[in-house]
């Protein structure tokens, strides 16, 4: 007979909205329902079922080809190249848990190598920016509940987090926004009108690349002085005044921004112009504001390697003390010199991911590859080490894009002899002390 | 034809990104340009015509669309994935940040020219 098993209250091991409130339904160790969950999560849980997608037992690169051999014979081989190696750079580990997290500075402190995360593709400007100037934060359940006023800059939740709107930030009623989207105003200001801003009471189309332009612009408005220009970005002086008018009178309102500031010219010196006016508008009211963070664990991975190291990203453990340095030791700096000569890479697809130039650099020395789906990166790599996922095969902590730790899950049993992510880790650093003789 | 190019997420690219990226989802989720309703008019082609879309640092054919998201005169936008990463500048200019949004890009119909597929243009690069 078919064994049934029903999950409540699932956590969505896939952006950083980080969703709470999934339904699961089991048959037999397979997935086959998906409740509450938006069409990215829900094909998140339907990807762990065993399928030609998925990698079951370690493989290793031989004559070309990428074949099936003995977790002992892929470990083995892994430990030896990180071990011989002079600087390997680690990169990924934002859609795993903090335990993996953690066990990932461990390793790289002991070969002396460089860590970094997606966030440095990411919200990584976002960091400098507010190591900069500081960042006014509060949670989602805060916003939810008090926010009049919800300014999407460079973010598009409808396709990046299609249930931020729904769980947060729009249609969702809060103890004093009783009814929900009515009682909030809704601002996008993005280059395209895109299907966020098409449900907002008001969109800012401004020129690509010119948000810098357009935030001291406001910034300048709102502490009274006249612009002698008739537009800014793009912006009509009109329409700018009309938006200080809205931002000073609110009650509470909330910036939540993406990759439209972190990815065009100007990267962090935009988020900086972002929170200073965050900083300014907070002497006419209240206003917060919040990265909109991607993968659902990267503000895990800025914590845990913040509190292990002292930074959240561009690690580098050459000199025997981590040392910090975007734009050096960065994932895609690093590959562009070539200043490695191993990759780990976890739970990450940067072949996909990296731009052209870093990718082909990446693929002239060997790869190791930590990661369940078959990938462009897994699939050029020389071992491929398939792990247990995160929040559905195994339970962790994770951190929501507010920094709200939250701990997921496990639902269903990983395929074969599958570890989770922190497990792989564990066995790599013993190995790897055991060659260096430590 | 001279273009802004942007890149990012979309819906479609974050289901494909769920254990599909080896398969043809991907291609149909991320090999695409979308254009400015009054942008594609000019190009004088039929929805789904190839085209070449050529930077400073490389060029790439990609499926042509009508943006959904639009108007966005002069801004192309090709979902984030390994045929954006073909043309986007690595330059991260101290940051770690390469510039994956804004890169000026020249955009012509190809009438023949196959579409490759993720592992196709990553394999390219070996
Ligand atoms: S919004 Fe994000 S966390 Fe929520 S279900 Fe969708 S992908 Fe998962």
């Amino acid at each position: 007979m078919k064994k049934i098993k029903n999950f409540e209250d699932v956590v969505c091991p896939f952006c950083g909205t980080l969703c709470d409130d999934l339904k699961i339904i089991l048959e037999d160790n397979k997935i086959i329902e998906v409740d509450n969950a938006c069409a990215i999560g829900t094909a998140k849980f339907f990807s762990s079922n065993v399928s030609e997608h998925r990698y079951t037992k370690p493989m290793m690169r031989n004559n070309g080809k990428l074949e099936e051999v003995t977790w002992d014979e892929a470990l083995n081989k892994a430990a030896e190249l990180l071990a011989n190696a002079k600087r390997p750079l680690s990169y990924g580990w934002s859609s795993t848990e903090c335990d993996a997290q953690r066990k990932a500075v461990e390793l790289m402190e002991i070969c002396g190598g460089v860590l970094d995360n997606t966030a440095s593709v990411c919200h990584g400007p976002s960091l400098l920016a507010i190591q900069d100037v500081g960042c006014p934060t509060s949670t989602l359940g805060e916003y939810k509940n008090r926010a009049d006023l919800v300014l999407f800059w460079g973010s598009n939740p409808v396709h990046a987090h299609p249930r931020h709107m729904s769980r947060y930030s729009d249609f969702i009623r809060g103890y004093f926004r009783v009814d929900g989207h009515l009682d909030r105003t809704i601002i996008v200001v993005d280059p395209r009108t895109t299907h966020t801003a098409q449900m907002a009471d008001m969109h800012i189309r401004l020129n690509p690349g010119e948000d810098y332009e357009l935030f001291n612009a406001i910034r300048a408005l709102c502490r009274g002085v006249e612009l002698d220009v008739k537009e800014v970005a793009g912006v009509p002086i009109k329409q700018i005044k009309e938006l200080v008018e809205i931002l000073k009178s609110c009650k509470f309102g909330v910036l939540f921004f993406g990759l439209g500031l972190t990815m065009t010219k100007g990267k962090h010196r935009n988020v900086d112009a972002g929170i200073s006016l965050i900083r300014e508008l907070n002497e006419h009211t209240k206003f917060n504001l919040t990265p909109m963070r991607g993968h659902y664990n990267v503000s895990g991975a800025n914590i845990v390697f913040t509190w292990s190291t002292g930074y959240p990203y561009s690690i580098d453990f050459s000199k025997d003390y981590p040392r910090y340095n975007p734009g050096e030791f960065s994932a895609v700096d690093i590959l562009k010199t070539n200043d490695f000569d191993v990759t780990l890479i976890v739970a990450s697809d940067p072949a996909s991911n990296f731009p052209k130039d870093a990718v082909i650099n990446m693929l002239k020395k060997p790869l190791i590859s930590v990661e369940p789906h078959k990938t462009p990166t897994s699939e050029m790599a020389d071992i491929v080490l398939p792990p247990a996922i995160a929040g559905i095969e195994c339970e962790g902590t994770a951190y929501r894009m507010d920094k709200v730790p939250i701990r997921m899950r496990k639902v269903k049993n990983a395929p074969e002899d599958c570890m989770a992510d922190y497990e792989i880790i564990e066995k790599l650093i013993e190995k790897v002390k055991e060659l260096k003789g430590e | 034809m001279k273009f802004f190019l942007t890149t990012g997420r979309s819906i479609d690219q974050g289901v494909a990104l769920e254990g599909q990226k080896l398969g043809r989802e991907n291609v149909k989720a991320c090999a695409i340009c979308e254009f400015d309703k009054d942008d594609f008019a000019k190009l004088d082609c039929m929805i789904g015509t190839p085209v070449k879309v050529t930077t400073n640092f490389g060029e790439i054919i990609v499926y042509s669309q009508i943006s959904e998201q639009g108007p966005h005169p002069s801004i192309i936008f090709i979902p984030m994935g390994p045929w954006a990463n073909a043309v986007v500048d690595s330059e991260t200019y101290g940051t770690g940040m390469p510039s994956y949004k804004g890169t000026e890009a020249e955009v012509e119909v190809v009438k023949s020219g196959r579409i490759l597929t993720a592992l196709e243009i990553i394999k390219s690069y070996k």
